[in-house]
């Protein structure tokens, strides 16, 4: 399983009876408008952007290597009318972080954006591991 | 003039290390390639530091206007950091301990630096030392295990070039 497969498999079970269902489609635009605007209380998902980098540089260059997933999730809902469950909402998406397994940082950051009467919420998901 | 560097694969710095015998009536007998299955190259280091200080003795005299000094014996040591590597760390290479157990041991080390390469004419400083200051560390945002090493050279070091 892949990582965001991990994840969505986990934001599924955890988001199950709530407001807000779970796509596994990628959040991609359509006329110019964001699948994840287009279609309100769902949550998506974006490819894995991966980075490697050196954690210990060595003299010998049998050098210590990490790798930095960062994944980006989004959910709009109506600003004038959010779901009740919201608050349980982003706090079960922030929490899906930690049904990664094998990293050693594994962080989320929410952010919210209001515009004219949306409200993105934007996960962004941070792991990393060594290689 | 040219500088020594170590960045290129032929020029990387290679720490030796022997202490499967008593090598002090001669080091180099350590590193001869009948013992390549004693000796091992400590891997990952990450820095390396070369101490040579000789001690100095210092005196003032009513006519002299500026202090004398004589010098006293030298302290040498070979400072590193490395990332612990499990093979040379936890285990045997033939009869010489690993790190761990050297220091353990407190055994005495014959010891070969190279300061660029290990190829015929690269030059190196060899001597004997005991394994000091091991101090492994890690932490959750570096967890891979680092430490620093120290080794206490007995006597002087020997330059040389390989053959």
């Amino acid at each position: 399983m892949s990582l965001r497969s991990d994840l969505l498999a986990n934001v599924t079970t955890q988001l199950n009876g709530s407001s807000v269902s779970v796509t596994s489609e990628l959040p991609w635009s359509a006329g110019g408008v964001e699948l994840y605007r287009k279609n309100k209380k769902k949550f998506y998902l974006s490819e894995t952007d991966q980075d490697l980098t050196q954690l210990q540089s060595t003299l010998d260059t049998s050098d210590v290597f990490q790798t930095e997933d960062t994944l980006t999730g989004f959910i709009t809902v109506d600003a004038k009318n959010q779901p009740a469950d919201i608050q349980t909402v982003v706090s079960a998406v922030l929490n899906s972080r930690l049904s990664v397994d094998n990293y050693f940082v594994r962080e989320c950051l929410v952010n919210t954006a209001t515009d004219a009467d949306e409200i993105v919420y934007t996960f962004e998901y941070r792991f990393v591991k060594l290689t | 003039m040219a500088y020594i560097g170590v960045n290129a694969t032929a020029d990387f710095v290679t720490l030796r290390l022997n202490n499967s015998a008593d090598f002090s009536s001669n080091i180099a007998a350590a590193f001869v390639a009948g013992e390549s299955s004693n000796y091992y190259d400590v891997p990952s280091m990450q820095e390396v530091t070369v101490n040579a200080t000789p001690g100095i003795f210092r005196w003032k005299q009513l006519d002299s206007l500026s202090e004398k000094a004589v010098t006293t014996s030298s302290t040498n040591s070979v400072a590193l950091t490395v990332v612990l590597d499990d093979t040379t760390f936890y285990s045997n290479t033939g009869s010489s301990y690993g790190i761990l157990d050297t220091v353990n041991n407190k055994t005495k080390t014959a010891f070969r630096l190279y300061w660029s390469g290990t190829s015929s004419s690269d030059r190196h400083i060899e001597g004997e030392a005991y394994l000091s200051a091991l101090a492994p560390t890690v932490t959750p945002d570096s967890p891979v295990w680092t430490s620093p090493l120290t080794l206490e050279v007995v006597g002087d070091f020997t330059p040389g070039q390989v053959a």
